[in-house]
């Protein structure tokens, strides 16, 4: 018998008693709905909690922390940044470091202050540096500014604030959204005039280097970071230290001679990244860090962890959900069992004509999976609808009730294909296996008895 | 046309006893049924088997059928011995190699007169083009063409028996197997469907073998055998098989049943 055949013969079999059908159809879809939406809660918690980790990262960013050694770590220099970048699947390797005092930056009338980063521009561009607007510098005198930066600038008559990373102090509102302000977009081509001092004896001296503003960083991934940043090439860094006398623009104290370091020495970085080539390639890269000493963290290891648990959590909800779908298999059977003792006399005629008992079993086993799948498309549908009335409700109820807003980007209920996948098979599978007595039932119909004897 | 090839066996049951086991259990009780038959069906026979009610000839065609199986002896149905094959392959065999009529008929009251009829050439997986097509013919045949789309329950007796009849030769089997096909029909219905199962004989070469305890309905067969508590106590050829079918046919029943 074919497919066609058996399916024509089920939807027959599924109009003839429709009011029956529909409540078990009911049933299994509040079953199934019961399952998705409470294993959405676990899904859009571990969406939450995976979003607030990989937000503004990427993720096959890995921080690089140090090298170990017998005491302690030491921190990346150039001769580390070289074996970094020779590890196979390493697209780039960034490392930045801070000039070591605070420079005032001057464009036209307005000014601030902050601790430039030195950035190594090329290793950024290959890393992916995310601009807000503008371009990434080509020539050494080029920077690029944070995002928040142009809020900072006040007219030189005020005190400046200093330039910020977390917010606080007399700084201005930062930016509102993910959108560049008219006011950033007008330092796109701007000379700044960068200010570093250092003593000589009793007298302070000024030195000014002149740069370029040609783009404006990205915003960072959370809200509350402002990002005020000025990233400078190496070429500025070595104009500063060329006037301060020392390694990384360190200031001195007046009146006494300097005690940090003259320049040219090796460079020490304060932060450095290695990029991997593709996210399957961060483990390796992460196992070859860890073989070579490199004390690193990866996102990757962070998300493996995290989701780790919350497929433990995951999975409980699932089959506390299964339970109200197996719950929901007692109609199905139920329903089976009524439509095998009422089509008894048909199958007693289609076996005495020659029908296979495995085609017998198969419209059955169809017939109830049709009534799984019918009910899981209803509580899919029935799912999304709670999904979305409890994203949209309980941030309400908790600012009404517990007088604060709910975390930032927390999502109670969230519905993955997969989920629904699993759902949907979860409701089939069980409304076939809950079918399986009852079409075993009709294949064992004694002909004779259902003839009643009449051959 | 001469419908069959003679001499050869469609049906052979050798030495088959059955036996049923009545009564609770572990206080069972033997009741014998049938007792060592043999009997032989040739293709384009039309064979009878008459007998008082109760004297086995239902269950002899219940195991035919395969719907039991004998206690003792075997059955060669087709060259084929059936008699240990399991219920699948019986389910298969049986829908190859017979058709059935049944005393009431046994329509599926849920299906049309068409569907009723293309039933077996479903089970058997036949393309639905091809099915209508044969289902729409042997609605004609029958004589039931404005009756396609009526249910059982539209339909009178004699309809219904010819759905019945068109549903057993649907699929072309070598052999119908009969269960007073006229139990339920009135002697109008009954002289049109004799008449009706002479012509499949004699025109297609269908092999019949009715259970019958109506002697008009027993004197339409070749051979007309006599079933008395279990025992086949009489074979009664009405004509020698060595003449032609037209020519044997016409000296039986004078000519006029086609």
């Amino acid at each position: 018998m074919k497919w066609k055949d058996k399916l024509r013969f089920v939807r027959q079999n599924l109009k003839k008693n429709k009011s029956r059908v529909f409540m078990t159809v009911l049933a299994t879809a509040m079953g199934c709905s019961f399952l998705i939406v409470l294993a959405s809660v676990g899904f859009g918690l571990q969406k939450s909690v995976v979003d607030n980790i990989t937000k503004g990262r990427l993720l096959t960013e890995i921080d690089i922390h140090g090298i170990r050694e017998d005491k302690g770590y030491r921190q990346i220099s150039d001769k580390e940044i070289a074996v970094l970048e020779s590890i196979d699947h390493v697209k780039a390797v960034t490392r930045r470091y801070r000039v070591k005092q605070f420079a005032e930056y001057r464009i036209g009338d307005l000014k601030t202050s902050g601790q430039p980063i030195v950035a190594h521009m090329p290793a950024e561009i290959a890393a992916g540096f995310e601009l807000a607007a503008g371009r990434m510098p080509q020539r050494d005198d080029e920077v690029i500014v944070g995002f928040h930066f142009a809020d900072q600038l006040r007219p030189s008559a005020e005190q400046s604030g200093g330039a910020q990373v977390g917010g606080g102090g007399d700084a201005a509102p930062p930016a509102n959204g993910r959108d560049v302000s008219a006011k950033a977009k007008e330092l796109l081509g701007a000379t700044m005039e960068m200010q570093v001092k250092q003593w000589f004896g009793k007298e302070q001296k000024m030195f000014e280097v002149p740069v370029t503003v040609v783009g404006i960083a990205k915003a960072p991934g959370r809200e509350w970071i402002i990002d005020a940043n000025v990233y400078v090439s190496e070429a500025v860094m070595k104009q500063i230290e060329s006037f301060t006398q020392t390694a990384y623009g360190v200031l001195s104290p007046p009146d006494q001679p300097a005690n940090a370091a003259a320049p040219g020495g090796a460079r020490i970085y304060e932060e450095v990244k290695v990029y991997a080539d593709d996210v399957k390639n961060v483990q390796g890269v992460v196992d070859k860090l860890t073989e070579n000493r490199y004390a690193s963290h990866s996102i990757v290891n962070q998300l493996e962890e995290v989701n780790t648990l919350f497929l433990i959590m995951k999975t409980g909800l699932v089959l506390v959900g299964t339970i109200a779908v197996l719950i929901a298999s007692i109609g199905i059977y139920n329903t089976m069992t009524m439509a095998v003792t009422e089509r008894t006399p048909d199958i007693g005629i289609m076996k005495a004509i020659g029908a296979h008992p495995k085609t017998i079993r198969g419209v059955f086993l169809i017939e109830s999976g049709c009534i799984g799948l019918f009910g899981a498309v209803i509580g899919t549908a029935v799912a999304y609808a709670v999904g979305y009335a409890v994203n949209l409700v309980l941030p309400e109820v908790i600012r009404a009730f517990l007088n604060g807003d709910p975390p930032e980007g927390l999502r109670f209920s969230y519905i993955p294909p997969t989920l629904v996948l699993i759902s949907v098979s979860i409701s089939i599978g069980v409304a076939v296996l809950s079918g399986v007595r009852p079409a075993v039932r009709a294949t064992r119909v004694d002909v004779l008895k259902a003839l009643r004897r009449d051959l | 046309m001469d419908g069959f090839e003679r001499n050869v066996p469609i049906i052979e049951v050798k030495n088959v006893s059955h036996q049923f086991r009545i009564g609770k259990k572990g206080d069972e009780r033997i009741v014998p049924v049938l007792h060592r038959i043999d009997l032989r069906v040739e293709r384009g026979e039309i064979v009878t088997i008459v007998g008082r009610s109760g004297s086995g000839k239902s269950t002899l065609l219940n195991l035919i059928s395969g719907y039991i199986r004998p206690t003792e002896g075997e059955i060669i149905v087709d060259g084929r011995n059936v008699t240990h094959l399991s219920e699948g392959e019986w389910a298969d065999f049986r829908l190859d190699k017979f058709g059935f009529v049944f005393q009431s008929f046994q329509l599926i009251q849920s299906m049309t007169a068409f569907e009723n009829i293309e039933l077996p050439l479903v089970l058997k997986g036949v393309d639905e083009k091809e099915r209508r097509r044969r289902a729409a013919a042997m609605l004609e045949r029958v004589g039931l063409e404005s009756f396609a789309s009526h249910y059982p329950g539209e339909l009178s007796g004699g309809q219904q028996q010819r759905v019945g009849i068109a549903r057993a030769l649907i699929g072309n089997p070598p052999v119908i197997l009969a269960d007073e096909p006229t139990g339920s029909l009135d002697s109008e219905n009954e002289r049109s469907l004799l008449a009706f199962i002479r012509e499949l004989n004699l025109k297609d070469g269908v092999t019949f073998l009715i259970i019958t305890h109506d002697e008009q309905v027993a004197s339409i067969g070749h051979r007309k055998l006599v079933l008395r508590d279990g025992r086949l106590v009489g074979e009664k050829p009405d004509l020698p098989y060595a003449d032609g079918h037209a020519e044997r046919q016409s000296q039986r029943q004078g000519g006029d049943f086609v």
